[in-house]
């Protein structure tokens, strides 16, 4: 309990930053468990030489102490000067887990045997990378965030015993990213509400089919994936998507307030759900929230600006 | 052999075996090249049982197969246990440390699951690794074992390499730059750790790089043939020299035989004190001399017989308690380990030992039942043939000396190894031996003719230095020779081998080695090379037996005697231990202060050019490339300013431009600097 709240007091007064600089101010080193029963070897070690009266026994002792000094400052020497910057995670639905992509760049040398956590996480599962001399390289941690809306990145760890794991030198940091946090998914899903037609077309049977194909058109930012002729792509080089007139002809309203359920974020659920799948059937649909709304639209972008107020509503 | 293609899996080749196993089997060697130096010295079943599971490892390995539970290596670890006792009749001491450490090593590489549960397999590899050095210092250990930590330590460091497949040669350099930078370390804490003595009572088996480790077993002498370093110099006050085959130097008195081995009285007597009634009678005059003892790594002076302990004659080291055995032997009470000198007294005539106890008498009669049969019917038949029955201790040994002398026995150094019955064999059929068979075997007889008689281990003869007037001894003057009990006499001194090999006393020709295969084919080859590489190997083998293994005490004060300090003690030494660590960790300190302002020279001058351009009202920022700096300065001081900005544009191409390179000119800076300042005070 205790322990739980100094490390809170002892994160809360880290400084949030995306890039993080590891310097001898910011780097903690500590003595592992192999490292106190190298040391309990060491002393034996010593106490046989003495009693033997070897002085290649002394020699051997001493040399591992030697090497276990150096490696102490190597441990330390592999996470100074590291740079970390934390990339913009992706949106992710509550419930589901968010990746975090981290880029650590080494200004100088190769740098071996890095591994990037939560720092709360419990056990801790470590992402492990080594960066390449004067390059960078990218670590993957995933967290599952507990509520909807901007969500902050955990506090992040990046630890190392590199290279004969004696020491344990290791920094904790708070990046200012952000994720943004989708409502959980409703599961099993809700069949969507009717789509009603557009005052002035009639052309609901087509609909029915599933959808006819009417032509070809370019690509436009925000198409929805299944809409693009993959197999003209890939003769062509060029982006081309079906171009439906049934969904310009209908439209679905997903509303807030006839969503069903009583319970607020039950209802979100639920909306988010719609949301994918209206992108899916490829309708436009447009979002009614309580003091919002989102005019009818269709494809990727709408679906994002639809979750996306689901999120922050 | 179908059933060979389809149990045992293919070899894939080195470079394209997974990671895991690849690992797994560089351990395996490592631990394998580790272990192989104590093959000689394990048990038969030890080898077998750990040879056995090492493979089976790397079969696991290479198969790719799961690994055993807990239950059969228990299992295995008990039965290891038992056999221990069962050979060595103990789970304590050096031998069945070093054979549990062996088992213990081999099994835990079953339990090798996560990389990390190897680190319990390389403390055990290290610790295994110092054992290597209770038996052998020599250069040649010391390289193998040096490999074997390289070894160890970069299996260390690949296991802390968790991403790819780092090659084992990367792995391997980062373990040789991290021993490499600790090598100072090692170096000042070798030099100046304070050399203490043993912490406790050392095991009677702590010894045994010499022959006079206080047992004895036939082969036991042969080894040290082949040591050629001085045990101890010794020179005679008044400019007397003594003969060669009078220089006997008295080391353990073995007088209990047990068929196979013979080693010292088991019963701790009282030790011969000054205030004792004299039990040595000495003869005509005493011989004052002065020993330099080396380290010989045993907790005795050979000094020459017969040092009695009496005041002025008795020898005196400070620092070391000196006891007289019953037995004549001056004990010291720790291994001596580093060089000593001392004065004594001795006289090369005398008689002792004339009252013999119950006890003693028996063990000096005592041979065990199921030995050795032929001999002692051939004694009995020796007495018959004779006419010997009521000969006395003398007469008997001059009767057996001449048996020697006549029944074609010879000497050589490489007799070949012994059997069971080895007095039998030697006495009756090889004939073929050294000092040690020639005494022991000496010694069996004249028991059987029912003469107490023991061994007696030590050094015989010596060189003269023709330079200095020293007696060097070596390790080669190594010798056995025999002590037989008359009555009214006491013990008497009998040298067999002298019988046989009388140049070996006389002349005191040291114990020459035989040549082996490889340098007797090198000497027919090329005599001068072989030559030269003798010299060569020697010459290294000495140097490290002064530099590494002779480090001692001694040294430690000289050094710090040449390096100023006037009564070297142990506070001086841990003082400027001290000293050197601090200002060790001191150095480290003003470096890391001086590495967390170290900047990239690019990004230092472009704050140097920043800082020279804000009094002249240009406002940079630090992404902004030179180029962009010149076309500020033009923008905003016109056309007084078109040295200052040619400069920036030069820079600019220095560095982004054709032929760019990373290090800028060094005068480029002052040329700018100076520039600017006018430009200042013109402003």
């Amino acid at each position: 309990m205790f322990a739980e709240r100094l490390r809170t007091w002892f994160e809360n007064r880290l400084p949030i930053s995306d890039s993080h600089t590891l310097t001898q101010g910011n780097i903690y080193i500590v003595p592992t468990k192999a490292g106190f029963a190298f040391a309990f070897t060491l002393v034996l070690m010593l106490v046989a030489s003495i009693n033997y009266q070897l002085n290649l026994g002394y020699l051997l002792t001493f040399l591992l102490a030697g090497s276990a000094l150096v490696s102490m400052h190597l441990t330390h020497g592999t996470l100074r000067g590291l740079t970390l910057r934390v990339k913009p995670p992706a949106p992710v639905f509550l419930g589901d887990s968010a990746e975090v992509e981290i880029v650590l760049s080494s200004p100088n040398t190769e740098r071996h045997g890095i591994g990037l956590a939560v720092s709360r996480a419990r056990p801790l599962s470590f992402a492990w990378c080594d960066v390449p001399a004067q390059g960078s390289a990218t670590a993957r941690v995933r967290f599952v965030p507990l509520k909807r809306g901007q969500t902050r990145v955990p506090a992040l760890m990046a630890e190392t015993r590199f290279p004969l794991g004696l020491f344990r030198a290791w920094t904790v940091w708070r990046p200012a990213a952000q994720v943004l946090v989708y409502p959980r998914l409703e599961n099993p899903s809700v069949p969507l509400p009717a789509s009603q037609g557009v005052p002035g077309a009639s052309l609901a049977a087509r609909f029915a089919d599933g959808g006819e194909f009417d032509g070809v058109r370019s690509y436009r930012r925000g198409d929805a994936m299944r809409r693009v002729v993959w197999k003209k792509a890939a003769k062509t080089g060029e982006l081309v998507s079906r171009d439906t007139s049934e969904s310009a002809n209908r439209e679905l309203w997903l509303d807030f307030d006839h969503a069903g359920l009583t319970d607020v974020e039950d209802r979100l659920s639920r909306l988010a759900a719609w949301t994918l799948a209206a992108e899916q059937t490829g309708l436009a649909f447009g979002l009614r929230m309580p003091g919002m709304q989102l005019p009818p639209s269709q494809g990727d972008a709408q679906r994002r600006a639809a979750l996306e107020a689901l999120a922050l509503w | 052999m179908a059933w060979l293609e389809t149990s045992l899996p293919r070899w894939p080749g080195w470079r394209h075996l997974p990671r895991e196993t690849r690992d797994t089997l560089f351990l395996l060697a490592v631990i394998g090249w580790t272990v192989l130096p104590h093959l000689a010295r394990l048990p038969w079943w030890c080898v077998a049982l750990s040879a056995l599971v090492l493979a089976w490892r790397a079969h696991l390995a290479l198969a790719n197969l799961r690994l055993p539970g807990r239950a059969p290596i228990i299992a295995l670890l008990l039965i290891a246990a038992v056999l221990t006792l069962w050979s060595e009749q103990s789970l304590l001491g050096k031998e069945a440390g070093v054979t549990m450490l062996v088992v213990l090593m081999s099994l835990k590489t079953l339990e090798l699951r996560a990389r990390r549960d190897a680190l319990v397999v390389f403390f055990l590899g290290f610790f295994l690794v110092l054992t290597h050095f209770l038996y052998s210092q020599s250069l040649p250990t010391a390289l193998a074992m040096l490999v074997s930590v390289w070894g160890l330590l970069t299996a260390l460091v690949l296991a802390h390499m968790p991403v790819g497949k780092p090659s084992l040669r990367q792995a391997g350099v980062l373990a040789a730059r991290t021993a490499l930078f600790g090598a100072p370390l090692m170096a000042a804490l070798f030099v100046l750790f304070p050399r203490i003595g043993p912490l406790w009572g050392l095991p009677q088996d702590a010894v045994g790089r010499t022959g006079l480790s206080g047992t004895l077993r036939l082969g036991g002498v042969a080894e040290i043939a082949n040591d050629d370093s001085i045990a101890f110099r010794v020179r005679f006050e008044d400019g007397f020299a003594p003969l060669p085959d009078s220089l006997y130097f008295r080391g353990p008195v073995l007088s209990r035989f047990d068929g196979i081995e013979w080693r010292r009285r088991s019963v701790a007597a009282p030790p011969i004190t000054a205030g004792d009634v004299e039990p040595v009678r000495t003869l005509g005059a005493g011989l004052h001399y002065e020993m330099t003892l080396e380290p010989i790594r045993l907790p005795l002076l050979p000094v020459l017989e017969a040092t009695p302990n009496r005041p002025g004659a008795a020898p005196q080291i400070e620092g070391y308690a000196l006891t007289l055995r019953p037995d004549l032997q001056w004990q010291t009470d720790r291994i001596v380990t580093e060089r000593i000198r001392f004065s004594a007294q001795a006289w090369p005539r005398f008689e002792y030992g004339a009252a013999l106890d119950a006890d003693e008498r028996t063990e000096a009669l005592f041979l065990p039942p199921q030995f050795n049969p032929r001999v002692l019917a051939w004694a009995l038949e020796f007495r018959r043939e004779r006419a010997l029955s009521s000969a006395d201790a003398s007469a008997l040994s001059t009767a057996l000396l001449a048996h020697i002398r006549t029944a074609g026995f010879s000497y050589t150094l490489a007799p070949g190894t012994y059997g069971r019955d080895g007095i039998d064999e030697f006495w009756l059929d090889r004939k073929a031996g050294f000092c040690e068979h020639f005494a022991t075997a000496f010694v069996v007889v004249m028991r059987a003719l029912g003469v107490p008689a023991r061994v007696v281990t030590g050094y015989q003869g010596a060189e003269r230095s023709p330079l200095d007037g020293y007696y060097v001894v070596r390790q080669s003057h190594a010798h056995a020779w025999a002590e037989v009990w008359q009555r009214g006499r006491g013990w008497l001194r009998v040298d067999p081998t002298a019988a046989v090999a009388p140049e070996r006393v006389s002349r005191s020709a040291n114990l020459e080695p035989q040549v082996g295969l490889v340098a007797g084919a090198l000497r027919t080859v090329s005599p001068e090379l072989s030559l030269q590489l003798r010299a060569l190997w020697e010459t290294m083998n000495n140097r490290w037996n002064q530099w590494v293994l002779n480090y001692s005490r001694t040294q430690q004060f000289d050094l710090l005697q040449r390096l100023g300090v006037r009564s070297p003690d142990w506070q001086a030494l841990g003082l400027m231990l001290i000293g050197l660590l601090v200002l060790g960790a001191l150095a480290g300190a003003v470096w890391a202060l001086w590495d967390r302002h170290r900047q990239d020279p690019w990004l230092r001058l472009q704050a140097q050019i920043r800082a020279a351009l804000a009094p002249l009202g240009v406002d940079a920022h630090a992404h902004d490339p030179p180029r962009r700096l010149a076309a500020m300065v033009r923008e905003r001081l016109g056309d007084r300013s078109d040295l200052l900005a040619y400069e920036l544009d030069e820079l600019d191409r220095a560095r982004y431009g054709l032929r760019a390179r990373r290090k800028i000119d060094p005068r480029w800076w002052p040329r700018f600097s100076f520039e600017a300042a006018r430009l200042r005070r013109t402003g």
